[in-house]
C-alpha cells in the first residue's frame, strides 16, 4: 500500500509539522516514508507545502507528481494546487473555514472541515492543523491515531506539556469529526 | 549505538552511516547542499571518539585529510561541485600515494559557482578521476538514504583493500530529502583491516617510510602509474555494482544512476503494467561502470535510454558499453525550479522510443 | 675515517649523499632539526612534512618518516595528522616559496588554530629549486630570474614578514626568526628550534621559527658572497629576533 500526500497551508498553519508527524507516525508502524521539499513556484511566497509518500515497500520515485491521493489544503490561497495535484480515486481535505467557494471535484472525493472553528472551540487557532490531522486520520485510516499521538509527545511533549494537551485535543476532536463526516 | 530507524535528511543519514561505520575524523567547509553533514558529524562524531572539523577552505580540508589519511586511520570529507573542484589537488596526490578515504558530492548544477539546486552534473569530474594524472577514485551512487547505510561498508572495503579515495555522489535532490532509513549498530569497519605494513606513524614501529608522489622520474615513475593501472583494472573487474529490473525479456531499457535510477522502478512497474516490454539499470557503481550489465542485455534488446539530471555525461559510458550495439537516446535536463524530469515526463519519453 | 655517525646519534642520516647545492642554507637547518629531534629523544614517533621545493629533501637525511605534501599545503596536512595521531610530533619543513607564496593561507590558518604543530620555514628570498624566481620575500630591488630589473614594489609587493603576521595569534606560543649568516647566528638558531619542537612536545600550542639563508645557486652568488649578503641585506631587512616565547607561561592541562 503506497499514499502520496501533500500537506499545504499558509505560513504559520503548521502544514510541515503535519508532514512530519505522519513520517515519525509511520515509522513507529514499521512503514517506510520519504518527504521532499517543494519546487517550482508553490515555493514562492508564505505558503508552503510538505510532499509526504508512505509505503508498507520500499518506496521508488520519492516525488510527488500531482498525484497526490491524500491532499490537505489548510488556507484559501493553496486550494487550488491542492486541487490541481490530487489524483483520481484520491481524498483532498479543505479547510471550510477559510475556503467558502470549493471547486467540483473530477474523479477525486472532496471533504471540507472547518478546522480553524473547531480549533478555536479546543483552545486555540494555531491547533487547526492537528484537527484537521485528526481528521485525516479518522477519515481515511492511513495511520492508528496512537502512532500520531506518540509521535507528537515525542516531538513537542518535553518543552511545552501545555501545548502538547491542547494539541491532543485538537487530533481528537478532529479524529471523531472524520470518523462521523 | 544501536540499530534504529530514524527519520532523516540522507545528508544527515550520511553523516550517521560515516560515523557508525568507523569514519573518525570529518573535515569540511560549508556549502549548500553538503552543510547537513557536517551539521550532524560535529554533533555525533565525539560520541564516536572522532571529530568534525571545519577548516577554512576545501583546498585546506582536502589536505586535512591526506595528512589524516597517512595515518591510516579513517577521514572524510563532504561538499558539493565547487567545493569538489577545489579539493581536486589532494584527490589526485591520495589517488598517487595511495590513501584510504570517503568523500561526498552532494551535487549540485554548475559550472561556475552555479546554483544550490540539486544536479547530477558531476559525473564526468567523479568518474574521471577529477584532477591531473592517470587515475580513478571508485564512485558509488547511492539513490536512498536506505542505501547510503548499506553502501558505507562497501566504501570503506574499497577505500582500504585498494587503499584509495572513494567517492559517494549523489544529487542533491535526493541529498535534501527527509526519508526513514534503518540505522546500523556501531562497527568500526576500518579497523577490519591492517594498516600497520604502510601507515605513516613514526620509525618507532617500522623502518623509515616516506610518502612520495611527486619527482618520479623514468623507471619509478613507470612503475608508480603502473602499479595504479594494475590496481584499477583489479577493481574494474571485481567491483562493478549495479541494481537491473525486468531486462531479460526487454525491447527497451532504461539506464540511469541516482534518484532518476530510483524512478526507473516505478517506470517498469507501470509500463509493464501496460504490457510494454521495459526494463532498466541502474549503475550503483559509476566507476568502475557496470560495463558487465550492458554485456549481458539480451538481444530482444533494441533501443537504451539514458536519463540524467544533466546535459549528457553517463551517457558516453554507456554508448562505450554498448558500442554501437543498439541506438542510445538521451534524455536530461538540469537546473531551474524543476531541476530534472518527473516520473510522467519519462514515461511519456519511453512510450515515444516505442512508437506510442 | 671518522665515524662522524657518533657524534649526530641516529637522527640525521649521513650515509645519504646530499642533494643540497655547495653552501646552501638548508644543509644548516636540516642539520639543526635533527638534532633537536635527537636531543628530545622524540625520533621514533616524529613525521617530517615537507613541502614542495628544495625543503622537499630535507628528510632524506633524517631516518624519521616522512610524507611530502602538495605544494604550500604541508601545514594542512600536519593539521589532519596531528588530528589523527596527537601523541606523534609533526613538523613542516618548507622554503619561502611554499610557505608563503602558494601556501600562506595554510601556514597562517594552521599557526591561528593553535594545535601542537611545529613549522620551520627556511627563507633564501628565492625560488631555489626551479632556478632563482622571485618570490614573495624577495628584498627590493633584487634581480631575480623573473625580476630581471629587480623587484618593484610598487606592484610585486614588499618583501613579506611571515612572524610578524602570527605575532597577534594567541595559539602561537614560540616565535622567531633565526638567521645562519654566521656560526654565533647558527649557535642562536639552534635554541630556537629546539624551543619549537620542545613547545610541541609539551602540548603547549603552534611554534614557527624562519630561518634566513643563503641560496649560492638561486642568488647566483659564490658561497662566501651569498654569506655576506645575506648577513648584511637579508639580516638588514629581515631582522632575526625571538618575537614571542610563551613556553615558560605556558602550562599544557
Amino acid at each position: 500500500m503506497l499514499t502520496k500526500c501533500m500537506f499545504s497551508g499558509s505560513g504559520g498553519q503548521g502544514s510541515a509539522l503535519m508532514a512530519k508527524l505522519v513520517c515519525l507516525a509511520a515509522i513507529r508502524e514499521g512503514l517506510k516514508v520519504v518527504m521532499t521539499q517543494t519546487y517550482g513556484i508553490e515555493q514562492r511566497g508564505g505558503d508552503s507545502t510538505a510532499y509526504v509518500i508512505v509505503s508498507d515497500e520500499p518506496i521508488g520515485s520519492p516525488i510527488v507528481e500531482k498525484d497526490a491521493t491524500l491532499a490537505v489544503a489548510l488556507s484559501k490561497s493553496i486550494y487550488d494546487l491542492c486541487f490541481e495535484g490530487s489524483a483520481p480515486g484520491g481524498s483532498l481535505f479543505y479547510n471550510s473555514s477559510l475556503v467558502e467557494e470549493p471547486r467540483q471535484p473530477d474523479g477525486f472525493e472532496q471533504i471540507g472541515l472547518p478546522v480553524s472553528d473547531m480549533a478555536m472551540k479546543v483552545g486555540s487557532v494555531r491547533a487547526a492543523n492537528m484537527v484537521m490531522l485528526g481528521a485525516v486520520l479518522g477519515r481515511s485510516g492511513l495511520l492508528r491515531l496512537e502512532s500520531v499521538e506518540e509521535a507528537l509527545k515525542e516531538t513537542m511533549g518535553a518543552k511545552k506539556p501545555a501545548l502538547l494537551e491542547m494539541n491532543i485535543k485538537a487530533l481528537h476532536a478532529g479524529y471523531e469529526a472524520g470518523r462521523e463526516g | 549505538m544501536s540499530q534504529e530507524t530514524l527519520f532523516l535528511k540522507n545528508t544527515e543519514t550520511f553523516a550517521e552511516s560515516m560515523a557508525r561505520c568507523g569514519v573518525k575524523y570529518h573535515f569540511a567547509y560549508p556549502i549548500t547542499p553538503a552543510t547537513d553533514v557536517m551539521k550532524r558529524t560535529a554533533v555525533i562524531l565525539p560520541r564516536y571518539g572522532g571529530t568534525m572539523m571545519q577548516m577554512e577552505s576545501e583546498l585546506a580540508v582536502s589536505s586535512a585529510l591526506a595528512g589524516a589519511a597517512c595515518s591510516g586511520k579513517l577521514a572524510a570529507t563532504s561538499s558539493s561541485g565547487p567545493g569538489m573542484s577545489l579539493m581536486q589537488e589532494a584527490v589526485s596526490f591520495m589517488a598517487g600515494a595511495e590513501l584510504p578515504c570517503i568523500m561526498l558530492d552532494s551535487m549540485r548544477v554548475g559550472p561556475g559557482d552555479g546554483d544550490i539546486v540539486g544536479a547530477q552534473s558531476d559525473y564526468y569530474m567523479a568518474t574521471r578521476g577529477g584532477g591531473h594524472g592517470d587515475y580513478h577514485v571508485p564512485v558509488l551512487a547511492p539513490a536512498s538514504g536506505q542505501e547510503i547505510v548499506e553502501l558505507m561498508p562497501r566504501g570503506i572495503r574499497l577505500a582500504y583493500v585498494y587503499r584509495t579515495p572513494v567517492l559517494f555522489v549523489i544529487d542533491g535532490v535526493t541529498a535534501q530529502t527527509t526519508e526513514s532509513a534503518t540505522l546500523p549498530e556501531y562497527h568500526d569497519y576500518a579497523a577490519d583491516y591492517d594498516v600497520s605494513d604502510w601507515a605513516y606513524t613514526g620509525t618507532g614501529k617500522h623502518p623509515k617510510r616516506a610518502l612520495i608522489t611527486g619527482s618520479y622520474a623514468h623507471e619509478d615513475g613507470f612503475q608508480m602509474n603502473e602499479r595504479l593501472r594494475r590496481k584499477y583494472e583489479r577493481i574494474t573487474e571485481a567491483e562493478q555494482l549495479w541494481e537491473e529490473d525486468s531486462v531479460a525479456d526487454a525491447e527497451l531499457v532504461v539506464a540511469a544512476f541516482g534518484i532518476h535510477g530510483r524512478m526507473c522502478k516505478d517506470l517498469v512497474r507501470a509500463l509493464r503494467a501496460e504490457g510494454k516490454k521495459v526494463g532498466s539499470i541502474r549503475p550503483i557503481s559509476l566507476w568502475p561502470f557496470p560495463q558487465k550489465a550492458f554485456d549481458a542485455l539480451p538481444d530482444t534488446v533494441r533501443q537504451v535510454l539514458v536519463v540524467e539530471m544533466n546535459h549528457g555525461q553517463m551517457v558516453d559510458d554507456v554508448r562505450l558499453a554498448l558500442n554501437g550495439r543498439v541506438p542510445v537516446h538521451f534524455f536530461g535536463k538540469t537546473g531551474g525550479d524543476m531541476p530534472m524530469y518527473t516520473l510522467h515526463e519519462m514515461i511519456a519519453k519511453t512510450n515515444s522510443l516505442l512508437g506510442e | 675515517m671518522q665515524d662522524l655517525g657518533k657524534n649526530f646519534g641516529k637522527t640525521l642520516n649521513l650515509d645519504k649523499l646530499t642533494s643540497y647545492c655547495p653552501g646552501c642554507g638548508h644543509g644548516i637547518v636540516t642539520r639543526l632539526v635533527a638534532e633537536a629531534i635527537e636531543e628530545l629523544g622524540i625520533r621514533e614517533r616524529t613525521v617530517s612534512i615537507v613541502g614542495i621545493g628544495c625543503g622537499g629533501f630535507s628528510h632524506h637525511y633524517m631516518d624519521i618518516d616522512a610524507i611530502e605534501a602538495t605544494h604550500g599545503r604541508a601545514p594542512s596536512f600536519a593539521v589532519g595528522y596531528k588530528l589523527a595521531m596527537p601523541e606523534n610530533i609533526v613538523f613542516t619543513y618548507a622554503g619561502d616559496g611554499d610557505s608563503c607564496a602558494i601556501g600562506l593561507g595554510d601556514l597562517l590558518h594552521a599557526a591561528n588554530k593553535g594545535m601542537p604543530i611545529t613549522s620551520i620555514m627556511i627563507n633564501n628570498t628565492v625560488f631555489g629549486m626551479t632556478g632563482g624566481q622571485m618570490s614573495p620575500t624577495s628584498l627590493d630591488g633584487q634581480v631575480t630570474a623573473t625580476t630581471p630589473r629587480g623587484r618593484d614594489v610598487s606592484w610585486q609587493g614588499y618583501p613579506l614578514l611571515v612572524p610578524e603576521m602570527m605575532r597577534a595569534m594567541p595559539g602561537v606560543k614560540f616565535l622567531a626568526r633565526e638567521s645562519v649568516a654566521t656560526p654565533k647566528q647558527i649557535m642562536h638558531a639552534k635554541k630556537s628550534v629546539k624551543k619549537a619542537f620542545e613547545c610541541q612536545v609539551r602540548g603547549l600550542g603552534y611554534a614557527f621559527v624562519e630561518m634566513i639563508v643563503p641560496c649560492p645557486t638561486g642568488l647566483k652568488k659564490s658561497v662566501r658572497e651569498s654569506y655576506d649578503w645575506c648577513a648584511s641585506q637579508m639580516n638588514a631587512y629581515f631582522q632575526p629576533q625571538i618575537f614571542k616565547d610563551e613556553m615558560e607561561q605556558s602550562h599544557a592541562d
